[in-house]
Parts: C-alpha cells; sequence; structure tokens
C-alpha cells in the first residue's frame, strides 16, 4: 500500500449559471439553471513515502481539487483515497495531526497579531509539548531566516515573508505529508528562490512525502522528479519532468549551418521552417522522419554545423495544455495563459 | 447628452443586476423587517393597559402602532446600509482611483446605484409592505390624510431619501482623512436610531432633549415623515419644517461637494 | 479529561490573542466600548421615558414596576454583552469564511470545527456592557420591593448561561446557513428581529395573535425564556407555576444546543460537497 493511494477520485458539483442581462436576472429571482462542473474525473495515483510529486496543469485543471481532497476538505462525489491509512474526508484528528496544508492565495495566520501568537494557537490546537514546539519552532525560523520578523503584526509583512511565516505555521507540528497549493504565487524571484531552497532542503532532510502544485516551472525543476501533469480533470502524463517531451513533443528542431554560401531555397521540403538568419536555419521537423531528413540534407548539401534538439520544455508543456482543452473554449483561454505564465516564467531566468 | 443618459442608465442597469443575484436575502430580508412592529404593538398594549389611559404625550395605542409602521416607511426610504462603509473601503483599498480616472462624477454614481438598489428594494419590498398596512389599517383611525398633506409627506419621503444618502456619504468621506471608520459609523447609526425617532415618537421627549432634537437634521429621517401623515404637523408648521428639511439636504450636498475635493485633493496629494 | 483541558487551553489562546490584537486598536477599543454603552443608555432611556407616564408595565401579577423592569433590563445586557464577546463577532465572520474559503483551514485542524469556528475571537469591548449591567443590576435590586432568597440570587447566573447558550444556538445555526444561501446580510438583520422578542417581559404577549406568538418563541424557538427566567427568577418572588418554565428552560437549552450542533453538522457537510 503506498502512502498515498486514490483510485478513480472524481468530484463535480454545481455551480449557478448567471444569465446576462436584466431580464435574465430578474428571472433568476425564480428559477436557476445550474450547470454540473467536473472538476475532477476519475484519477488513479500512488505516492510512496519521500516523495516530491508536482501537480502541474493549466487552471482549473483540478489540482486544487485534488489537495482539497486530499487534506478532506471537501468530499468526492466518486472513487476513494487514502492518504497515510486515512480516508481524509472522514476528518479524523488522528490523520489532521499528520498533514498539513499550505495555500499561496489564502492566508491562516492571525492577519492584525504577529506570527508568533498564531505560531502559540498552533501549538494548543495541535496539541505540542513546548519543547518540541521550540524547537521546531526554533528551526524553522533559523532555516527560513526570520527571526527578526517573529514579533511583527502579519499585516506589515512583505508577501515573501509572509509566506515564509505561513510555511512556518504549517510545519510546526512536523507533519509527515505536506500538501502546497501554488505556494510561490506572486512572488518575486528572490523570494521564491528562498522557498524553494528551503523545501528542497527541509524536504531532503525530514524526508516527508509533498505534492505540491505549480505553475512555476522553476519551482518544479527545482524540486520535483515526479511530475502528474492534470488536464481536465484527468492525469495526462505522469514521470519524469523530462520525460514530458518524449511523450508530448511531436517534432524535433533542426538547425542547419550551411558551407560557402550555399543556402538552398526549397527549405520547406525538409520541415517548418522557423528561422532563417544566413547562413544558418532553423526547422521543425516531425520526429518519425528526422533520420531520413537528416539524410537527406547530408546528401544534398555541404554542411559546416548541424544540431537536433528537443523544442524547449515550456513550449511542450503549453502544447499539452492547449490539445487538451481546445475542445472547451472557455477553458482553452485558462490554457493559453498558463501557458504565457510558464514561457514567460522560464525566459526571465 | 443621449451618450450621457446612455452611461447612467447602463450603470443603473448593472447596479441592478448585481442586486437581484442574491435572492436569499431578499426574501428574508422584506420578510423579516416588519419583526418589531409585532412586539411594539404587545408593548404599547401593556403599557397603556397598566397606565389606565387613553392617551399617552397626545398618541393613543393605535397612533403609536401607526406612527411605527410609519417610520418604517421612512427608514426604507432614509436608510442607506453599507454606503459608508462602502465609500470608506473604496477610499482605502484604491478602488476609488476609478472615479478619478474615469469619466464618472463619483457621488452622482454612488447616489444612482443606490436609487437602483432602493428601486429593485421596492420592487420586491411593496408587496409585504402592502400587505402588512392592509392589516394594520384599524390603527390609523383617522384614515387616509387630505391631499395636500399626502404630498407633502411623499416631499418628505424624498427629502428623507437625499439627506440619509448625503449624510452617510459624507461620513464615508471621512475615509479620506481617518482609515477607520467603522466605529465612527456605528456611533451614527446608533444616535440615528434614537434620535431620528424610530424608537418612539419625538414630541414625547422632555427638555432639553426636544430642544436638541430640533437642531439636528435626523428627525428629518423617520419622525417628520411619520408625524406629517398622521397630521402632527400641521398648517405653517408643516411649510416651516419642509423647508428645514429641504436646507438640510442642500446644505448636505454643498458639504459633500466640498469634502470630496477636499479629499482628492489629500488622497492624490498623498500619491495614493 | 485531557481534551477538555486542551480545548480550555486553546480557548485561553483565543482570547489571550484577541486581546493583544484589541490592545493594538486601543481608541478602535475605546469607541467600541463607549457607543456599546451609550446604546445601553438609549435603550434605558426610553424606558424611563416609558415609566415617566407610567407606573407598570402590564397588569396584575404580570405586571412590571420600574425596579424590577431595571433587573429584567440588566439581565438583557448580561446575556447580550456575553453573546457579544463570545460569539457574535465569530457568527459574523463564519459568513465571511465560507465566502473567502478560509474555512478549509478551519477543517483542516485537528480540533472540533464547530468549537474552533464558534470561539476563536473574544470581544472583549463587548463586555463594557456587562460591568453597565452590574451596576444597573445592583440599583435596581438596592429598590426592589422585596428580597430575592438566596437560592434565588445562585440560581440566577446560572440561568443567565443557560439564556446565553440559547442565544449562542440560535446565532450558530442562522451563521451556518450561510453555506446554503451564500452571502446573507440579512442573517444579522433576522438575528434582530428574533431576539427582539426576547427583550420583552413575555406576558405583554397576550390575547389571539399573542398567545400563539408566546408559545411559539417559548417552545418552538425558545427566544423568551432566555431573559425572562433568569430575570423574573431574580425580580419577582417565587410561584410554583413558574418552576415549571425554569425547569423548561432547562429542557429548552439542552435542546437548543443539540438541534445547532446538528444543524452545524449539515451545513458543513454540505459546504464540502459543494466546494470547489
Amino acid at each position: 500500500m503506498s502512502l498515498i493511494q486514490l483510485d478513480g477520485l472524481a468530484k463535480s458539483y454545481t455551480i449557478y449559471q448567471k444569465q446576462e442581462g436584466l431580464k435574465a436576472s430578474l428571472a433568476g429571482l425564480f428559477s436557476r439553471e445550474y450547470r454540473t462542473v467536473e472538476a475532477v474525473r476519475g484519477i488513479d495515483l500512488q505516492v510512496e513515502q519521500g516523495e516530491f510529486v508536482a501537480f502541474l496543469g493549466p487552471n482549473g485543471a483540478g489540482k486544487t481539487t485534488t489537495l482539497k481532497l486530499l487534506s478532506g476538505v471537501i468530499t468526492p462525489t466518486a472513487g476513494t483515497a487514502k492518504v497515510l491509512g486515512f480516508v481524509p474526508w472522514r476528518r479524523e484528528n488522528a490523520y489532521r495531526r499528520r498533514f498539513a496544508l499550505v495555500m499561496g492565495q489564502k492566508n491562516q495566520l492571525w492577519w492584525d497579531l504577529p506570527a508568533q501568537e498564531s505560531f502559540r494557537l498552533h501549538q494548543q490546537i495541535y496539541r505540542i509539548d513546548a519543547q518540541s514546539f521550540a524547537a521546531t519552532r526554533d528551526e524553522l525560523v533559523d532555516l527560513l531566516d526570520v527571526r527578526g520578523l517573529l514579533t511583527q503584526p502579519v499585516r506589515e509583512l512583505s508577501l515573501g515573508e509572509r509566506m515564509k511565516m505561513e510555511l512556518i505555521a504549517a510545519l510546526l507540528h512536523s507533519p509527515e505529508v505536506l500538501f502546497l497549493d501554488e505556494p510561490t504565487i506572486g512572488l518575486d524571484v528572490v523570494a521564491q528562490h528562498n522557498i524553494q531552497k528551503f523545501l528542497k532542503h527541509y524536504q531532503e532532510f525530514r524526508k516527508i512525502t509533498i505534492l505540491l502544485t505549480s505553475h512555476y516551472m522553476k519551482d518544479i525543476a527545482a524540486l520535483c522528479r515526479r511530475v502528474v501533469v492534470i488536464a481536465k480533470g484527468q492525469i495526462v502524463y505522469d514521470g519524469s519532468l523530462s520525460g514530458i517531451i518524449d511523450q508530448f513533443s511531436s517534432h524535433k528542431v533542426l538547425t542547419l549551418q550551411f558551407a560557402n554560401d550555399t543556402m538552398p531555397s526549397d527549405l520547406a521540403r525538409y520541415g517548418d521552417v522557423l528561422e532563417i538568419a544566413e547562413p544558418k536555419v532553423t526547422l521543425k521537423v516531425d520526429r518519425n522522419v528526422i533520420a531520413d531528413v537528416l539524410s537527406a540534407v547530408l546528401a544534398n548539401h555541404t554542411l559546416e554545423d548541424v544540431s537536433v534538439e528537443d523544442p524547449p520544455l515550456e513550449e511542450v508543456i503549453a502544447e499539452v495544455f492547449s490539445q487538451s482543452q481546445s475542445s472547451s473554449p472557455s477553458a482553452a483561454a485558462g490554457a493559453g495563459q498558463g501557458g504565457q505564465e510558464t514561457i514567460s516564467d522560464v525566459s526571465s531566468a | 447628452m443621449t451618450a450621457h443618459i446612455l452611461t447612467w442608465w447602463t450603470i443603473l442597469r448593472i447596479c441592478l443586476e448585481e442586486r437581484l443575484v442574491y435572492r436569499g436575502d431578499f426574501a428574508l430580508g422584506t420578510l423579516m423587517r416588519f419583526m418589531p412592529i409585532v412586539t411594539q404593538i404587545f408593548l404599547w398594549t401593556a403599557i397603556f393597559a397598566a397606565a389606565g389611559q387613553t392617551e399617552i404625550a397626545g398618541y393613543t395605542r393605535d397612533n403609536f402602532v401607526a406612527y411605527y409602521l410609519l417610520t418604517m416607511v421612512s427608514r426604507a426610504f432614509s436608510s442607506m446600509p453599507s454606503l459608508a462603509s462602502g465609500i470608506a473601503l473604496q477610499i482605502r483599498n484604491g478602488e476609488i482611483k476609478k472615479f478619478l480616472i474615469q469619466p464618472i462624477d463619483m457621488i452622482g454614481f454612488l447616489l444612482l446605484s443606490r436609487i437602483a438598489h432602493k428601486l429593485v428594494y421596492y420592487a420586491v419590498a411593496w408587496a409585504p409592505f402592502a400587505l402588512v398596512f392592509f392589516l394594520c389599517r384599524s390603527f390609523f383611525t383617522h384614515g387616509w390624510p387630505a391631499p395636500e398633506i399626502l404630498a407633502a409627506y411623499v416631499g418628505s419621503l424624498v427629502m428623507a431619501f437625499l439627506l440619509g444618502f448625503f449624510l452617510e456619504s459624507l461620513i464615508g468621506m471621512i475615509g479620506f482623512w481617518f482609515l477607520e471608520v467603522s466605529s465612527l459609523l456605528f456611533v451614527y447609526m446608533l444616535f440615528n436610531f434614537f434620535f431620528s425617532g424610530h424608537m418612539f415618537p419625538l414630541d414625547m421627549l422632555p427638555a432639553p432633549w426636544d430642544t436638541v432634537v430640533q437642531l439636528i437634521p435626523l428627525q428629518y429621517l423617520a419622525y417628520f415623515p411619520a408625524a406629517v401623515f398622521l397630521g402632527k404637523i400641521q398648517g405653517p408648521e408643516l411649510v416651516q419644517g419642509l423647508c428645514v428639511q429641504a436646507g438640510w439636504v442642500i446644505a448636505l450636498i454643498v458639504a459633500n461637494r466640498v469634502a470630496f475635493a477636499c479629499g482628492v485633493r489629500r488622497y492624490s496629494g498623498y500619491g495614493g | 479529561m485531557t481534551g477538555l483541558v486542551a480545548y480550555v487551553r486553546v480557548f485561553l489562546t483565543f482570547a489571550r490573542n484577541s486581546l493583544v490584537r484589541d490592545m493594538t486598536f486601543r481608541s478602535n477599543f475605546m469607541i467600541e466600548s463607549i457607543s456599546s454603552l451609550s446604546w445601553m443608555l438609549m435603550n434605558l432611556g426610553f424606558y424611563v421615558l416609558i415609566f415617566s407616564y407610567t407606573q407598570n408595565i402590564g397588569q396584575g401579577t404580570d405586571a412590571w414596576d420600574k425596579y424590577q423592569f431595571f433587573v429584567f433590563i440588566s439581565t438583557t445586557m448580561f446575556v447580550n454583552s456575553l453573546v457579544q464577546a463570545f460569539f457574535m463577532p465569530n457568527a459574523e465572520e463564519f459568513s465571511e469564511l465560507i465566502r473567502t474559503g478560509g474555512l478549509d483551514f478551519a477543517l483542516l485542524k485537528p480540533i472540533d470545527t464547530q468549537f474552533l469556528i464558534s470561539l476563536h475571537r473574544v470581544s472583549w469591548s463587548s463586555l463594557s456592557n456587562f460591568g453597565f449591567a452590574v451596576l444597573l443590576m445592583a440599583y435596581a435590586l438596592t429598590h426592589l420591593d422585596y428580597t430575592p432568597s438566596w437560592f434565588q440570587v445562585l440560581a440566577y447566573p446560572f440561568y443567565v448561561l443557560l439564556g446565553v447558550a440559547i442565544m449562542y444556538s440560535l446565532m450558530i445555526s442562522l451563521a451556518a446557513t450561510s453555506i446554503w444561501l451564500g452571502r446573507n446580510q440579512s442573517l444579522y438583520n433576522f438575528w434582530f428581529y428574533i431576539t427582539n422578542f426576547s427583550r420583552y417581559p413575555m406576558e405583554i404577549y397576550r390575547g389571539p395573535l399573542g398567545t400563539p406568538l408566546r408559545h411559539f418563541f417559548t417552545y418552538l424557538i425558545p427566544v423568551l425564556v432566555v431573559i425572562n427566567v433568569p430575570a423574573r427568577l431574580l425580580a419577582k418572588p417565587l410561584l410554583p407555576d413558574y418552576g415549571y418554565l425554569a425547569l423548561f428552560a432547562l429542557a429548552a437549552t439542552l435542546a437548543s444546543l443539540v438541534a445547532s450542533r446538528w444543524i452545524f453538522t449539515q451545513a458543513l457537510l454540505s459546504y464540502r460537497s459543494a466546494s470547489s
């Protein structure tokens, strides 16, 4: 039995469909149309102790819903899940003492109080004895370098500092399983890096199991060996980050540098021309025919240099997202957005 | 000009839509509004039974009940839920900027959305109001007042709406100077409840309170329209009352303009 | 037992944190105290005004004279200040928690969710009314025509607490409905209107409409019991036919607590299956 085991987990819910226009709003007083949204449609997943798994997917793919299901905040419509041998949505105290959930967009510390007061409250709620509380807190505070901020009201902290405090609060009871939902959202590059560094260190040191959702490829590349791609509520990929390319990219990028100005004019017959900067040309070539194309090029032209590369990862992922979403127009916009964020983020590196 | 009207119409429509989305609130809210009247009827019945008189301070028991019912109508016009706190919040979170950027006058916009708010409210609330007044018609021992009194009553109600609006928006704009307006607002609401005559007819008050009440505008929010309807204020006194009420409205409009101008200057001075 | 101790410690931390918070906004704290005190004074002023026109409210054995009624008013203040200090801010925040999804965090904690939601904030400023009520009560008791027995004096605080428990049950039930109704601004109004009935002696509800109303708010939604039972216990000599009402208050409290627990649990269930 794996530490986390999901079988056919599904969650759908109904939402009120707001109609456009005044007349429809008036009509909405008397009868309403509801729409069923299938947030998660049958997920099977096993995670072993000590794994650091990333959930990757466009907005609305079902990542957060899955995390909420696993933390027992919501109940599924179908399927089963076990975490640490517990059914999460039974919300047994024994389970709730052993995991933590951190949401980058939500804040669970007392806004007007110094973070240390919230920590003390957590100590009482999780019934942590005074000694191990002090030890854990000091360790985390030093690791994240926030000792000087403990006595400052949370509302006066920067977003990055607040996130660090949220992490400390979540880890005070030394959870064995940690769910992280967009922990670096909205943070600047330095703050993101600090959080990543901390998570990596903490996970390696404590050997805890972490499930993370993120939009930022850098988070995932830095932290997770295993990536689960979710789109439209289903798992479309489960494996290593680099494996995504092998599975999803339909083409390779071929760069040719021609010798002594013998640039041919009929390049299009080898593949899609991406860029021409004489005497260099970049082509997009179908994976299946790359060998044939290469030998044809070599037979017909004199080359100075040649390289065959995989397309950039973020491009492949954006493609995966948009493919899986193309059937529903509204979601495709979300996928595009997700893809763009990924691209801009990586290119800023 | 048409473009102008169209803009305002669009704003009004959007506000109406927004308000119609939450129907649960609506049903509960209008129904519950009349509950306190019921206890007032019983309370005054018990008081009159014990006092052994037919009149207290010039009011019979039926007069009292009619008075409370009428203050409900006044309040339906003059109360402005979450207007001031909304303005203060917009100032605090910087949303106010949109009124500085877009070619829309803030006070005008708020007044319009409040009218929309009220229209939607009346569209639903007229039915329970009519029902309650029909059931309680026996408390109105004098029947309908004369047409000119009725006209004065309607006028005083409209002015009560304007007075309530400009009073609250003025308090909201204090947010330009102080971040925390909510407690101040709470104090205002307390005094409003007491000194507008919602709790009891203001002419019951002994000296020196009766003069205090005359000097502040709060009585025009609830007591004055109700007293006009009941014929407590008539003739030259009525004309004078309406004039003073109109005077207050004008004074508050001016105060609002000044406060907004100063507030915006201060706000942009700080760089938002 | 260790469980109970742990809950008490969590509550003390809530109370302490709230005090720290209130003290960082000291001027606000002062304004809140003063404004709720002035509200009390205005209420009192209304009844002083009424008693300037009449000797009693109600007739015969049901009559409440001025000082008896002051006992009644101070009982109202005791109950209200306790409810406002411990439960009101939480119930108000509850619908906010639902809207913002902050309820998720409450569900994660290894502690009873209703306990966490109901008590995590204490509004210390509301207790200033409590102090005022003590003064008013002392004044009223020294002017009463008769002296209550020791039993009455001892039973009084117990029944005040029962009243608080009934009010709490009603409040948390109402707050829980915001899970179903979405945004619920009327919640506060609804609460105000219902508890409005509790603020008067139950004897005033008589006649063809009053009697069913009295029964409704005594037996179905027992808000009339909240103030009337303790106030009457202290302000008037004990009568045997009144004893049954005191017993009923005990049962009503238990029933209210159980019912509110059930409503809260049901509401949470539907939150957990409806939320995204």
